[in-house]
């Protein structure tokens, strides 16, 4: 067992940490707010305030 | 239907009525600049002199050249479109308003796969490197998975997080990865006192004659592939129609910088037939100048350059999933928005187990050629995409950030470079390439009469530009 | 022309689009190697006995080789005769040359029907 072993342990570790935030939060996430809020971003939103498209 | 109004706060998919959570549009034109670069700049320290082995060094040089011009091209035509349709999705978003929705279909797969698998490709080789260090100080038979995992776990992480810090992280490894890069440069020709460069004695003739030139070009791509990536920030950047040419342009610049060095450095130190199989070229041509300095140095380098191109790889394909879901192109599940990060949380989140099957299950070859050619069919759609583009809506039609000149010259030089590179791959790859392009066709058919079904017709238009002409 | 108002999917119905999806990519990624088709064709001819001069390396490059970790010529032999073979039958080309064009041709023509629905729900018929 050398400083590596411990090392790749580590590496799983870390890598279950990651995952476990992650899974976590996006459950939350998905049980705080509701689809419709969470999926009513749209398209072209800039361009429609700050842009104008005729010369 | 013309005078539709794009700020109704009823309409979907007209503008910014709908929208109560949305991307956080906080980059600035060196994001993209690092975004770009990022995802292009492990190609030197890897991959590149695959080009050398298919054709001698010279023909290296050539291809370095040639793709060049090809990308030159693709940075310009994609700066001017990009700058018009500021939008997540980039290409795949282009291509809807501007050839059709089964090509925007096909193109949002490209961008998706090109990029997955590439990130998969550098959490191997992060693996690798890691395993090699290992090696270095003695321990042999290091398991590489907890390394690959990691890798993508910690950037699936931070680009779940927001794209701020992601972009920011990308920026910072990636202009240490360049330095790198001229630093070596720099102490080769100058610095060392005697120059340890040999190119009179190690140049040799092509060895394949010029049909080895045309072969380089297929992983001659290598140098510069995924700047192109730069238009997925599009709708997170603070100023799109500056920002986008800007960060694309001097991406381009830098990268042929980068490549040309690159290349000098390496075909003076080493032999071309070594160095067309060498897995990690700059590494080992700072071991070859005997600096430890050095050699610590391009070993980083080598470990930024892979976790930049891998971070910007997830950023990229997870905003052209996002696009696609928010269309109803994919489940439009995909198409939501993490309400305090302001990231595409799912698509992130879905992505991340397809790459891992990537990068643990599938042959580093296989899923390299995967990702080259899709990004040599998305190269070959941007010329008809630009020529439809000024067609249907010419210079005094709407108004552009950015014009790209000599037009259709780009399109034209794009499209030649586009077929020589089909043929490059094609010696020696062509079953990859019939085996992808299968696969393309039956999903377009697979798209086209199944799937466009649950896609609303005018909402996925949502540009404010008046009626293409010929329409 | 009335707008065209899409059907609803069900979960299980999205999920089972997703899969669908992800097991062509998987096959389009394995099937080279199935058949057995990956990867290209090499040769390589390393003579008898070679020495650094029989496999035509000047000094430099064999100091170079020396300094990689290849001692003897030997070693460097399999690298140095390995070459692609870069023959191809014209057949195969132009089936190459079919399938890609094709595949455009198929895109461009159904992109083309559907943009001009978008159109003329986007902006009315003419």
């Amino acid at each position: 067992m050398d400083i590596w072993n411990i090392i790749e342990y580590a590496a799983w570790g870390l890598s279950a940490i990651f995952g476990l935030y992650i899974i976590f939060d996006w459950i939350k996430v998905d049980s705080t707010y509701s689809d419709e809020e969470l999926m009513s971003s749209r398209e072209g939103e800039l361009e429609a305030m700050t842009e104008d498209h005729t010369l | 239907m013309s005078e539709t109004d794009i700020t109704s706060k009823t309409m979907d998919g007209m503008g910014p009525g709908g929208t109560k959570i949305g991307l956080a549009r906080v980059l600035g034109p060196a994001h993209v600049w690092g975004l770009g670069v990022g995802i292009v700049l492990v190609g030197e320290y890897m991959g590149w002199n695959f080009s050398v082995g298919k054709g001698g060094a010279y023909a290296a040089l050539l291809a370095c050249w040639f793709a060049g011009i090809l990308y030159s091209c693709v940075a310009m035509i994609d700066s001017e479109v990009t700058s018009t349709v500021a939008a997540a999705g980039g290409q795949y978003t282009q291509a809807k308003h501007i050839v059709g929705p089964l090509m925007a279909f096909n193109v949002g797969l490209y961008l998706v796969f090109a990029y997955t698998m590439l990130e998969a490709a550098n959490a191997i080789t992060f693996g690798f490197l890691i395993d090699t260090v290992a090696g270095m100080t003695g321990h042999e038979g290091l398991d590489e998975r907890p390394f690959i995992i990691l890798a993508i776990m910690f950037l699936a992480w931070l680009n779940y997080r927001g794209v701020l810090a992601t972009l920011t992280f990308s920026l910072i490894i990636t202009a240490f990865a360049f330095v790198s890069i001229i630093v070596l440069f720099l102490s080769t020709t100058v610095f060392l006192g005697e120059s340890p460069l040999r190119h009179t004695e190690l140049m040799t003739d092509l060895p394949y004659g010029w049909l080895g030139v045309l072969a380089a070009m297929h992983f001659g791509l290598w140098y510069y592939l995924g700047i192109e990536g730069t238009c997925q920030a599009a709708e997170e950047v603070r100023s799109p129609a500056r920002s986008l040419p800007f960060g694309t342009l001097a991406g381009i610049m830098t990268l042929l910088i980068a490549a040309s060095l690159t290349w000098y450095v390496c075909v003076g130190l080493m032999p071309w037939e070594y160095l067309g199989q060498a897995g990690v070229p700059l590494f080992d041509a700072a071991r070859m100048t005997g600096s430890m300095g050095l050699m610590v140095l391009l070993g980083i380098g080598t470990m930024f350059a892979t976790l930049a191109s891998a971070n910007g790889c997830i950023n990229d394909a997870s905003r052209a999933w996002f696009a696609m879901g928010r269309d109803h192109y994919l489940p439009d599940w995909f198409g939501a928005v993490h309400p305090r990060f302001q990231t595409p949380y799912r698509a992130i989140i879905f992505l991340v187990p397809i790459a891992l099957i990537f990068a643990l299950g599938a042959p580093l070859d296989q899923v390299i050629t995967f990702s080259i050619l899709s990004g040599l069919l998305e190269y070959t759609f941007m010329p008809l995409n630009v020529i439809l583009f000024r067609r249907k809506w010419p210079l005094n039609t709407i108004k552009r950030g950015y014009e790209h000149p000599f037009h259709p010259i780009p399109a034209i030089v794009l499209l030649t470079l586009c077929g020589i590179t089909f043929f490059a791959v094609f010696l020696g790859y062509g079953s990859q390439l019939v085996a992808m392009l299968s696969f393309y066709i039956v999903v377009s058919l697979w798209f086209h009469f199944w799937r466009y079904r649950f896609v609303r017709r005018a909402a996925q238009f949502t540009m404010p530009w008046p009626r293409p002409q010929g329409y | 022309m009335a707008d065209y108002i899409p059907p609803v999917q069900s979960k299980f119905g999205q999920m089972i689009d997703v899969i669908v999806l992800l097991a062509l990519a998987i096959g389009a990624l394995y099937m080279p190697l199935w058949l057995g088709l990956a990867g290209s064709a090499h040769t390589s001819n390393v003579p008898d006995n070679p020495t650094w001069e029989s496999l035509g390396q000047n000094a430099t490059m064999v100091e170079k080789w020396n300094q990689l970790g290849y001692t003897e010529a030997a070693e460097a032999a399999e690298l140095i005769t390995a070459r692609f073979d870069y023959s191809f039958s014209i057949l195969s080309l132009l089936v190459m040359i079919v399938v890609v064009v094709g595949y455009y041709a198929i895109i461009l023509r159904f992109s083309e029907k559907e943009y001009r629905d978008v159109i003329s729900e986007k902006f009315g018929d003419r």
